[in-house]
């Protein structure tokens, strides 16, 4: 090659080019990038408690069982839904051959048996050991066959095992380590996503699991999860293209999002995804039932729906969603918007005198904002003459305070299983995860809900339902605010996404365009 | 020298005051650290133990100064909520936030200093009531606001920036630097409001002053008057761009909010929501000590443009 002043021009150009953009000297790869608002605080999947994150953690992890976009579970790593006894005590599963971990190990029963066994175990603390404790034993028929025994009947653990467990190779955790579960599950799972990396606060970036067991599955090479906790920010990231699918988008601007071109929306009510003020019934000034009648009595939900929500909410005053059978009219109606009957509450209680409590409001959008709707609250709780406080704190903190039951009062939206009695068993009976947030027990509960796990078919379901909802609606241990509808907001690139009840983002089938 | 010397010690024992008060601070506070992590109905045992493990059980005073002494060997310990390394933290996070506030700085100055001579040599005349006009709206925008608008225009509207989001420079200069452009912008235009202010009063008092009369009387070129009239009108300016750099460090925790940038401000803004009194001591601490540096290097700057304050 000659030097002359052509060739150090193009030199030059190329180099400046190169130290400009390296990734022009990269093959381009399909990298799908969604925007989440909330920073994880793990990804081990039997500690997560993120909504969120578990976009992130469902695509490195899988069980037995997932769910579809309508929430219903349907078979994953099991071949076929589990045969069931006719006690409803035993669930056999055969388990899918042609599957291997991310490690490239085979995928067996005994992995099965080792992760639930490990979960269940009371010394490593799983978050979520108390929905599965009804399991008695797990036995291997053999390394494509697993049945689970019940202590008893049990009809929502099916939902449970979509969403809260994940399926990890035997060994794994003496080898790896909780830490590695915790910030770095790299290999250890059997889904679509490879985890990579995790910048707190930035980003956590997956790659394409090349020997997964769905055949042509995933679409993308590269998920980059970039953590953005300012609504407005989080939207211009769907606007400019540096986000191809969002969670959480802001409810005042979903309307106009609609019908923005490039644009796509989809929001749906979720069976499991109820937003409560979770008072504390062991803690003044929530202590007294008439206090917290008031309270509920005092709130317009169709109004913080409309006007705040923009329709983003089913606002009901009892944990069942208006559109389903199950739905207790007049339960509603009682703790429902009536500010006199509000009033008379305030004057019967205890804490007339001095009606004030600290309310504590996620700082960051978790599901939605809720901030704007806290104001409102403050208002028409000032209208009836109690006063309310409002204290901003990150949601992981007010989940702590709420699972210690150290808090008066939190304002949670939960993202749970469809299961109809999933919220009331984690909140109203003994030894579960919300227990000690609410401090209430109450043996004609616990009998109605043990009652409503025989029963899978609405005729005789629906009727308990309902009597659970009068037993809550006569105690009011908390109030109730809505069903939140799960949305999201991405590009027309983006094909094979919708929103779905069970999770916030089903990342697997997405597609680039 | 010993003025240097002594400008050093001075800002060592604010430092040392400063890391006392809000030790003291978190102290004073009626709940514990432990009381924070573990929750109200945490047992004592559990307390106890918390407390032991994190060094919480010893006196006050022994408490401060291994606290003060790590921080020194720049190791700031662990994170009482979520256990990671403080150290860590910092080093991922301040190279951000001290890019950030360099690139914000030199906008505020570059736009600044001609804005303010323009309005100064222009008095009353309609470019410097337009100057005028424009530092008054520029000292009113709220930065939160400032950010949205510019994302709005920048990012949104005609497509030239990102619209949040940190690029390391590994991943090639022009993305880097164009994330960079609306976090530098946001955070720097109210300082460009208060630095040309500044200017433009420092500028007209000096043109007022007896020596620039006789400089124009002896018909020396209106270049060269301009050169003294600067040099004396330095030293307002240096002392508020020396604090401006310092307060940018406290701002820069809305832009980095608002741009989702990952520099030590979002650091110190998700360690108050968190309650994590650790990290905000520690972090507070490094912002303190910026502002400190700032003021040091603004006195440096003094001697050499007045030598008359060294002698």
């Amino acid at each position: 090659m000659r030097l002359n002043r052509r060739t150090l021009f193009r030199t030059g150009t190329a180099a400046g080019l190169g130290l400009l953009s390296p990734h022009l000297a990269l093959g381009a790869d399909k990298t799908l990038t969604i925007a989440l608002p909330n920073n994880p605080t793990t990804l081990d999947p039997i500690q997560i408690s993120n909504h969120d994150a578990m976009a992130i953690t469902n695509a490195v992890f899988e069980n037995l069982l997932e769910v579809n976009l309508d929430g219903e579970p349907v078979p994953c790593l099991a071949r076929a839904m589990p045969a069931i006894s006719d006690d409803a005590l035993t669930f056999t599963f055969d388990l899918r051959d042609d599957v291997v971990f991310q490690n490239g190990q085979k995928f067996t029963a005994e992995d099965v048996k080792y992760s639930y066994e490990y979960m269940l175990d009371p010394k490593n603390r799983s978050v979520r050991r108390t929905l599965f404790s009804p399991i008695e034993r797990i036995t291997i028929e053999s390394p494509t066959r697993v049945v689970f025994r019940l202590k008893h009947p049990y009809r929502p653990w099916l939902q449970y095992m979509t969403k809260f467990m994940g399926i990890f190779p035997k060994g794994s955790r003496e080898a790896a380590g909780d830490d590695a579960f915790k910030s770095a599950p790299a290999n250890l799972g059997t889904g679509p996503g490879v985890f990579v990396e995790w910048q707190p606060d930035t980003q956590i970036v997956l790659r394409k699991n090349a020997n997964y067991w769905r055949r042509g599955v995933p679409d993308w090479d590269r998920v980059v999860a970039k953590i953005v906790p300012e609504d407005a920010t989080r939207l211009a990231y769907l606007m400019t293209g540096q986000a191809q699918i969002i969670s959480a988008p802001p409810p005042r601007d979903f309307a106009r999002l609609r019908t923005t071109p490039g644009i796509q929306t989809g929001s749906k009510v979720a069976l499991g995804g109820m937003w409560f003020m979770q008072t504390n019934t062991r803690r003044a000034p929530f202590d007294d039932v008439n206090f917290r009648k008031a309270v509920s009595c005092a709130i317009d939900r169709k109004a913080i729906a409309q006007d705040v929500l923009y329709g983003l909410l089913d606002p009901t005053a009892t944990p069942a969603p208006t559109a389903t059978s199950y739905h207790n009219a007049k339960a509603d109606e009682a703790l429902g918007y009536n500010p006199a009957r509000a009033k008379d509450h305030l004057a019967r209680s205890k804490h007339a005198s001095r009606p004030e409590f600290e309310l504590l409001v996620p700082s960051i959008p978790y599901l939605f904002d809720a901030k704007d709707s806290a104001v409102v609250m403050q208002s028409q709780l000032a209208a009836v003459g109690i006063t309310m406080k409002i204290t901003l704190m990150e949601q992981p903190q007010i989940l702590t305070r709420a699972i210690a039951g150290t808090q008066v009062a939190c304002l949670l939206p939960l993202m749970a299983p469809s299961d109809p009695t999933f919220i009331i068993q984690i909140c109203y009976t003994a030894d579960q995860i919300m227990s000690k947030s609410s401090g209430y027990t109450s043996p004609a509960l616990d009998a109605a809900i043990q009652e409503s796990y025989r029963y899978t078919d609405s005729a005789r379901l629906d009727p308990v339902l309902k009597r659970i909802q009068d037993i809550l609606a006569e105690d009011c241990p908390n109030i109730w605010l809505g069903f939140v509808g799960v949305a999201n907001a991405w590009r027309s690139e983006v094909t094979g996404f919708r929103p779905n009840t069970g999770l916030s983002m089903w990342l697997r089938d997405v597609k680039l365009g | 020298m010993w003025a240097l010397l002594s400008r050093l010690l001075g800002s060592a024992a604010v430092l040392v005051a400063v890391s006392l008060v809000l030790f003291a601070l978190i102290h004073a506070n009626p709940v514990s650290p432990a009381r924070v992590v573990l929750g109200n109905d945490a047992s004592e045992e559990d307390i106890a133990q918390f407390d032991a493990d994190n060094g919480l059980d010893r006196p006050v005073a022994e408490q401060y100064l291994a606290w003060a002494s790590r921080s020194l060997r720049g190791e700031f310990g662990r994170s009482l909520v979520d256990d990671t390394s403080i150290s860590r933290t910092i080093a991922q996070t301040m190279p951000v936030t001290v890019e950030l506030v360099l690139w914000a700085f030199l906008l505020a100055l570059v736009l600044a200093i001609p804005l303010g001579i323009v309005s100064a040599l222009h008095e009353d005349r309609w470019v410097d009531h337009l100057a005028r006009a424009l530092a008054t709206v520029g000292v009113s925008i709220p930065g939160f606001w400032l950010g949205l608008m510019l994302i709005a225009w920048g990012a949104v509207g005609l497509g030239w920036f990102p619209a949040g989001g940190y690029v390391p420079w590994t991943e090639g200069a022009l993305p880097h630097l164009r994330s960079m452009v609306l976090p530098a912008m946001a955070l720097g235009l109210y300082y460009v409001a208060i630095i040309s202010r500044m200017t433009r009063s420092a500028v007209a008092d000096v043109m007022m002053a007896d020596h620039v009369r006789v400089s124009r009387a002896m018909g020396l070129g209106r270049g060269r008057i301009m050169v003294y009239i600067l040099r004396n009108a330095l030293s307002p300016i240096v002392t508020v761009a020396a604090m401006s750099f310092g307060y940018m460090f406290g701002w820069a925790l809305i832009v980095e909010q608002v741009f989702t940038l990952p520099g030590m401000s979002r650091a110190l803004l998700n360690a108050i929501f968190r309650r994590d009194y650790i990290v905000i001591l520690d972090v507070v601490l490094i912002i303190t000590a910026f502002f400190l540096a700032a003021n040091i290097v603004a006195d440096l700057l003094y001697r050499l443009l007045d030598p008359r304050i060294a002698e």
